[in-house]
């Protein structure tokens, strides 16, 4: 028994030998992974992170991998663990990243970290986000003009820079419009649980809100039920959300992280990504623009948005 | 905000709120009441109503019939709970082990399967389901009538299971068999009553009452599956089984008080703008917590729960 331990454990050792001699012959390919809070299925932003991800492998031809659902005390392990197996880049998609990505920054010097949405650039530390309160502004526009209240709701998840930008450009385009008008604002603290993300619109409509904006991910969903349902407008976020909700949805702000990140990963891959912020907003048509208007939007509404929009691009409109 | 609790149509609403966001938490609740009266843990009720709600969608998807969905559903829940009862009861793995493995294996095994099932639209189809329909008569009592009377065929459902259940577990030689299996399994046994069939009949009526609160967020609330859409509600039934003393009607108040305040802390959060909305969200779980303590003083569990039952000389 012992002699075939001892005869098992030196060919083992061989072949982890070979393989560990051999991997450096292989030519490497460019490595990128990503880290996602949620599901890859939620029609939002982590659906569009993995097919940003996924669009990134078919047009520059690098390997790729993903985690779902990482939890934030898992974060860092997740991080260093990609780094450690040798990714060139690893991505954490959201905010809450940005903590766990410097400090895997710190012990993986040669790794590029990216972090959606992050708020502090490093040394090997990248963070790519959206001018949300262009967006956020744009659409508070639209619903002062939409809403006969005068009253509309924004529904978020956890107060984060993403939410706060959004409704605080939200309700300064609002308030330019309707001065007298109010925002309703409810946080739900959850991003996936859908009930409640109808429950709070339910309950803003209830209050006179005639015009919902949902930025939570899976639970957005409920929430414009709730506008379906009771016969009000919403806004959606990510991708022209008026295709699944012809009935409902006024407008959306197309945030594409997707083309985003195909841009920064090719700099990546050419080895240009610095550590700095990458920033999309209305110069970046491809990344960030709004979409699809309803038919309900009279024409006069639509030239203001669009002059909204060129003024923005001007740099005179700084929300 | 004192003006929700004076304008009738108002208060309705809110209260409407409160039993909405309560209902699939009692029917978990009542799924655990009735597990660990018979002498299990069941920590797995989020995982059984996770399963429930994709039976449930799964069985109204490829029907399109709700009631289908619904017995899809409940079987589902309690084809989880086989999970536990084989684990818990033939085994004799620790219950509360076996029960955060359910949680997190249905966690998984939903999302998988809904990406199959469903192939990534699970979040943009509308599905039939129950619709409110009022209660001729009942409905007209002031306040209370929409509130309770104007509710879809699960709410009723709900308000007939909380007394039978109860007359089931106090008023029913059946009843006397799970209490005496949870309290005291041994004597139980000596008294020629089979302590694992009881406690698997009672592991899966649980499995299959927490997938019912699943078919709820399906087929009366949303109307979809999303991944994860049970969001910690059977975690909140466990807290209200203690609440309400391993009693379904305690259990039913405890899940109506915590439905209250969150729907209260939804309101709060719109009137008072400048307090952090954190610290209206910890409000239900606050009162929870603080009815815990103060309320009921010490809870006493069934003597028998989270132990295994072994026969001597098998």
């Amino acid at each position: 028994m012992s002699v075939f331990r001892r005869v098992f454990l030196s060919f083992a050792a061989l072949a982890v030998a070979s393989v560990m001699l051999a991997a450096p012959v292989l030519a490497e390919p460019f490595k990128v992974a990503i880290v996602m809070p949620g599901n890859i299925t939620d029609q939002s932003w982590n659906q569009a992170g993995y097919e940003g991800l996924m669009n990134a492998k078919k047009e520059l031809d690098i390997e790729v991998a993903y985690s779902e659902k990482v939890a934030q005390p898992d974060q860092a392990e997740a991080m260093a663990d990609y780094a450690r197996r040798g990714y060139n880049v690893v991505i954490g998609h959201g905010g809450e990243f940005q903590e766990a990505a410097n400090r895997a920054a710190r012990n993986f010097p040669d790794t590029m970290f990216v972090v959606h949405n992050g708020t502090e650039p490093g040394k090997n530390v990248a963070t790519l986000d959206f001018y949300y309160k262009q967006f956020g502004y744009l659409l508070g526009h639209i619903a002062g003009k939409m809403s006969k209240s005068g009253k509309v709701g924004f529904i978020g998840a956890q107060k984060i820079k993403f939410s706060t930008d959004l409704v605080a450009g939200y309700e300064e385009g609002f308030k330019q419009v309707r001065p007298d008008g109010q925002v309703l604002i409810a946080w739900t603290n959850d991003w996936d649980d859908i009930a409640k993300g109808k429950e709070a619109a339910l309950n803003q409509i209830s209050q006179g809100a005639d015009v919902v904006f949902p930025t939570m991910d899976n639970a957005a969903v409920g929430s414009l039920q709730a506008a379906k349902e009771k016969g009000v407008w919403g806004f959606y976020l990510y991708y022209d959300a008026i295709t699944d909700w012809p009935d409902t949805v006024l407008q959306s702000a197309i945030l594409d992280i997707k083309a985003a990140m195909v841009e920064v990963l090719r700099d990546a891959k050419e080895g240009k990504l610095e550590g700095k912020n990458y920033k999309m907003d209305v110069n970046t048509p491809a990344a960030a623009r709004l979409g699809t208007y309803h038919s309900a939007i009279p024409a006069d509404l639509k030239a203001e948005v669009e002059d909204l929009v060129a003024q923005m691009k001007a740099g005179t409109l700084q929300p | 905000m004192m003006e929700v609790f004076l304008d009738p149509t108002m208060l309705a609403d809110f209260l409407a709120t409160s039993l909405r966001l309560s209902v699939p938490i009692v029917f978990a609740a009542l799924g655990g009441v009735l597990a660990e009266r018979s002498g299990v843990y069941n920590i797995g009720l989020e995982g059984m109503m996770l399963a429930g709600a994709f039976g449930a969608a799964a069985g109204t998807f490829f029907t399109g019939s709700p009631l289908v969905g619904l017995v899809s559903g409940i079987f589902t829940g309690a084809l989880t709970a086989m999970i536990l009862a084989v684990l818990a009861i033939s085994v004799g793995v620790t219950q509360i082990v076996a029960g955060i493995a359910i949680n997190i294996f249905s966690i998984g095994i939903t999302a998988f399967l809904s990406r199959i099932v469903f192939s990534g639209q699970a979040n943009t189809m509308t599905l039939p389901g129950y619709k409110a329909f009022a209660l001729p008569g009942l409905v007209a009592i002031p306040i209370l009538g929409p509130v309770l009377f104007n509710q879809d065929a699960l709410v009723y459902l709900m308000y007939v299971t909380v007394p039978l259940l109860f007359i089931l577990l106090f008023r029913t030689p059946w009843g006397l068999n799970i209490r005496a299996v949870g309290e005291n399994p041994r004597a139980a046994d000596t008294a020629g009553i089979s302590v694992a069939k009881v406690r698997y009949l009672c592991v899966l009526g649980s499995g299959a009452l927490a997938g019912l609160g699943g078919c709820y967020l399906v087929l009366a609330q949303v109307y979809l599956f999303s991944e994860h859409m049970s969001a910690g509600k059977g975690f909140i039934a466990l807290a209200a089984i203690i609440l309400g003393r391993w009693n379904p009607v305690g259990a039913l108040f405890a899940c109506l008080l915590f439905g209250f305040f969150d729907a209260l802390q939804l309101r709060l959060q719109f009137a008072n703008p400048e307090v952090p909305y954190q610290a209206f969200i910890i409000l239900p779980y606050a009162v929870s917590i603080l009815a815990l303590v103060g309320l009921v003083g010490k809870p006493t569990p069934p003597g028998a729960v989270g132990i295994p039952y072994e026969r001597e000389g098998k």
